[in-house]
């Protein structure tokens, strides 16, 4: 009778804890970096974040879980920008970025495949803080602030 | 000139949607299911900030069973068919990261190694790895995890890992 009392408790107990998360041990190792990391979005293979960079402004990295390395992300990066808010898609091609660079607020959707960089307009015009790109790349949900709100909107971006 | 413009402006105007609703206050943290039928946003209810689902094709409210407390929710993460939503909720003076799986209905903590507080999460397409934003020893770092046990969530017509 103790046995089943025993066993029921950690039953009851092992439900409370929930599902243990397992660390990737060999690739949180490689994106620790001194100082804050912030905005993680997963991709299929890999996860793209705002780390800061070597002159202690933030930059755009990608990690390829594949390869166990990260990639560069030519263009995507500026020394005089601050990246906000940052999500890719399932391939890891498209990064949706939200960035301060002048004073401004501004979308973009970058290509890596292309290393290219698309301004995306909002209308009427807001300032966009998060943003997050659908698993397959073909829509974008962002944060905007209009009048004092905070609105969500979600747009295509073929 | 000018019409052409405004003809651009009203074109791209177009090809958004907004979702408010009446009775709503802000709307924050938006996340995509894999192709976008879903979006997941954290609405202030209120005063009370709570998830709120939305089917976008219709624009209908989805039940979220059993996430009536636990308010301020944050973060929200999709996996690619909207089975599974994870998120952060408050448990007393902790934040706790927990996963709802919409087609059990079962809501499950989890549980960080010991020291650290989720900030901020990201869960991969099929469910199986999440990207969580901890907070450790006064710094924000980046780990990544593995969840055990749990179906992957694929894509229509994508071949079974």
């Amino acid at each position: 009778m103790r046995l089943a009392w025993t066993l029921l408790g950690l039953v009851l107990l092992s439900g409370c804890q929930g599902l243990r998360l397992q660390p990737l041990m060999g690739v949180n190792t490689r994106l620790s970096t001194p100082g804050d990391d912030r905005s993680p979005s997963m991709a299929r293979q890999g996860v793209v974040w705002i780390a800061p960079g070597p002159a202690g402004q933030h930059q755009v990295r990608w990690f390829d879980l594949a390869s166990g390395m990260g990639g560069p992300l030519p263009g995507l990066n500026r020394p005089d920008a601050q990246p906000i808010s940052v999500s890719v898609d399932a391939k890891g091609s498209r990064i949706a970025l939200v960035r301060s660079l002048d004073g401004r607020t501004e979308l973009l959707l970058y290509n890596r495949n292309l290393a290219s960089v698309r301004p995306l307009m909002l209308v009427p015009a807001g300032v966009p803080a998060r943003v997050a790109l659908s698993a397959d790349g073909q829509q974008l949900a962002v944060q905007v602030s209009r009048g004092g709100r905070w609105e969500v909107e979600v747009m295509r971006v073929p | 000139m000018r019409r052409a413009l405004l003809l651009v402006l009203l074109l791209l105007a177009g090809c958004s949607q907004r979702y408010s609703a009446p009775g709503l206050g802000d709307q924050e943290d938006p996340a995509l299911s894999g192709n976008g039928r879903l979006l997941v946003s954290v609405v202030d209810r209120g005063g009370r900030r709570s998830l709120r689902l939305v089917e976008r094709s219709t624009g209908r409210e989805l039940p979220l069973p059993g996430l009536r407390q636990g308010q301020p929710h944050r973060s929200p993460s999709l996996s690619w068919t909207g089975r599974y939503l994870a998120f952060i909720r408050q448990r007393g003076t902790r934040p706790e990261a927990v996963l709802l799986d919409r087609l059990s209905g079962r809501l499950q903590p989890l549980a960080l190694p010991n020291d650290r507080l989720p900030e901020r999460l990201s869960l991969a397409p099929d469910g199986q790895q999440l990207a969580v934003q901890v907070l450790r020893r006064g710094q924000l770092d980046l780990e990544l995890f593995r969840l055990p046990g749990l179906e992957p969530d694929l894509p229509a017509g994508a071949p079974l890992p």
